[in-house]
């Protein structure tokens, strides 16, 4: 063994010295070498959307939308969409998913186009339940509606935000025909505020209308969650006063896992 | 001249450094391998599915979300932008940026070994070559010998790039027999993406090539061995200068370990690009990655390492064929 093993190492060494220099010339060749020299492989075709809803097996529940979605403000960090689902596993004997695919500060335009990624589509194709919050950051726009509440600006906000989601609910139903929708309606987190009836009529306008657009498409349900923070808003909000505390979560999940039929 | 690096193999093999060399990748590859098994299971139980394509959208709405959260560098939130461009480029094409198996595991644990790993184990091979015999007394045995001084230095330095080759053979063999325990050994024809190039915030993908992973692989053991070559020589070069093997050594680490440091923080400070260790991630060129220092490309950093390289191997052979021995 001992005798072997330095001609074997050198030979072995050898060899591999060879083919990373080897390796190493094709590199620099294939890396820095001229753009024209560069074999422009065309990238295959991406697969049909492949692996619908799998038999019964687990139900799978995409959640779509902003920081609620989120979970933004609570401690756990699970969110509504979180609590919910602990409740619905003690219900259910299946293995439930979530897919929550909510960010931060998203509005109605960056959802739609977050819906047209083939991926997500392809999510929305396989799931048994949607859950949606939008709207918060078209209304609020990070405090500026504040600063200007008036009638005009709000309608303003509110008509390119109804288009976006109708179009996103459109889209949704394209791709998935049967799944129950189910989208969060907005608060007012400043109604303990001076202005508050007119933060307050804002928000009842802006989920009225949504309510509407909605009533349109089948299977789709409106939870409304004003009424959850209307008497409590100290109580069911996070310290940044605008998302709801863990307390506040636990009664939007709540209110949904009440409508839920399965 | 074939005798006299045979000789020099001896010493080195002799000398069980390879082994040592081997014994300390097969640990850490068993650990790595560990680790990402782990890892994997827990993404699993989170999201609780094996698809990938679900596992990269999350991963995208992660990173969306600290894009959003304040307080975050911009520096950071460039780097996060072209994560999620390059993210969605594997979603929209369909490409598994993380197929499993041992050959996947081959490629992530090269990357993650390039800048430190490697050159640390080469080190420990080149870093006494010369002064060991220095400090033993045997290097007057070996210049009384009727051969030319810088036939002697050059057989080490042949010596030493086989070894180095070893040390890359074992690297990569080790891993992949390793890994493939774990994950199969499948996944060598597995598409791989290489040739993003990252403009400010923006990733050009007009450049991108798909490759099987077998060569992607090829591709980036070229590259890890040309660093640790670099590092050798250089390693070989103090190992002449500085008497004793301790002080070669701490010499090197510092200058490896700085170079892992100040590529974090060297973003403003441009001409940090001249150094060596600033060099040394090649492979995240190959991925895309966007370099240390804005404008470094890898022809430049393959050029500056080769610079140093060759000023390394010029001042070994001039000190050792002039300097007194006694």
């Amino acid at each position: 063994m001992r005798k072997y093993s330095v001609p074997v190492m050198t030979i072995f060494s050898l060899f591999v010295f060879i083919l990373l220099l080897a390796g190493f010339g094709w590199t620099l060749q294939n890396q820095l070498g001229e753009e024209t020299g560069k074999e422009t492989k065309t990238i295959k075709p991406e697969q049909p959307a492949a692996k619908e809803k799998q038999g019964g097996k687990e139900k799978h529940i995409l959640a779509l939308g902003d920081s609620l979605t989120r979970g933004t403000g609570d401690e756990s960090g699970k969110g509504y969409t979180g609590y919910l689902i602990d409740q619905l596993k003690k219900k259910s004997k299946e293995d439930i998913v979530l897919h929550n695919l909510g960010v931060k500060g998203y509005r109605s335009g960056q959802l739609l186009q977050q819906i047209d990624q083939p991926e997500v589509q392809r999510q929305a194709a396989a799931a048994d339940m949607i859950l949606i919050t939008i709207g918060g950051n078209d209304l609020f726009q990070q405090g500026q509606t504040l600063k200007d509440p008036s009638m005009e600006n709000v309608a303003g906000l509110q008509g390119k935000y109804l288009a976006n989601l109708e179009t996103v609910i459109s889209k949704l139903r394209d791709v998935n025909k049967d799944a129950p929708i189910y989208f969060i309606g907005l608060y007012n987190p400043f109604i303990d505020m001076k202005d508050a009836p007119g933060t307050t009529k804002a928000v009842r306008d802006w989920n009225y209308a949504t309510g509407n657009l909605l009533d349109s498409v089948p299977n789709t349900v409106f939870v409304p969650t004003f009424d959850i923070f209307q008497l409590n808003v100290n109580k069911y909000l996070f310290s940044d006063k605008f998302h709801p505390n863990n307390k506040g979560y636990k009664l939007i999940a709540e209110r949904v896992a009440s409508l839920i039929t399965w | 001249m074939i005798n006299l690096i045979r000789n020099e193999m001896l010493k080195i093999i002799r000398r069980r450094k390879l082994l040592v060399v081997a014994l300390i990748i097969s640990v850490l590859v068993g650990l790595f391998t560990y680790a990402q098994y782990k890892e994997a299971e827990r993404t699993r139980e989170r999201i609780g599915s094996q698809d990938w394509r679900t596992t990269v959208q999350q991963q995208i709405v992660d990173t969306q979300n600290r894009l959003g959260s304040s307080g975050i560098s911009d520096e950071w939130k460039t780097q996060l932008k072209l994560r999620i461009q390059q993210q969605q480029y594997y979603l929209d094409h369909d490409i598994n940026p993380l197929e499993p198996g041992a050959p996947t595991f081959m490629r992530t644990f090269a990357e993650h070994s390039i800048t430190l790993l490697i050159p640390l184990m080469v080190m420990v091979i080149a870093a006494d070559l010369v002064s060991s015999e220095r400090s033993s007394g045997t290097v007057k045995l070996l210049l009384t010998r009727p051969i030319k001084r810088w036939k002697v230095l050059m057989s080490k330095y042949l010596a030493l790039l086989l070894s180095i080759s070893a040390v890359i053979g074992i690297f990569g063999l080790v891993s992949y027999l390793v890994s493939g325990l774990v994950f199969g050994y499948q996944g060598w024809d597995a598409p791989v993406v290489t040739g993003f190039t990252a403009l400010g915030s923006e990733l050009d993908t007009a450049g991108a090539q798909l490759l099987p992973q077998w060569q992607y692989i090829l591709m980036e053991y070229s590259l890890v061995w040309f660093v640790a070559i670099i590092v050798g020589t250089i390693a070989f070069m103090l190992s002449v200068l500085v008497k004793s093997t301790p002080a070669a050594m701490g010499i090197m680490l510092a200058a490896l370990i700085s170079g892992l440091i100040l590529s974090n923080m060297v973003s403003s400070w441009e001409s940090a690009r001249y150094f060596f260790m600033i060099n040394m991630d090649l492979t995240a060129y190959l991925a895309g990655n966007p370099p240390p220092i804005e404008g470094m490309t890898l022809g430049f950093s393959l050029s500056i390492l080769a610079v140093w390289g060759i000023a390394a191997l010029v001042v070994s052979f001039l000190v050792f064929t002039r300097e007194d021995v006694y």
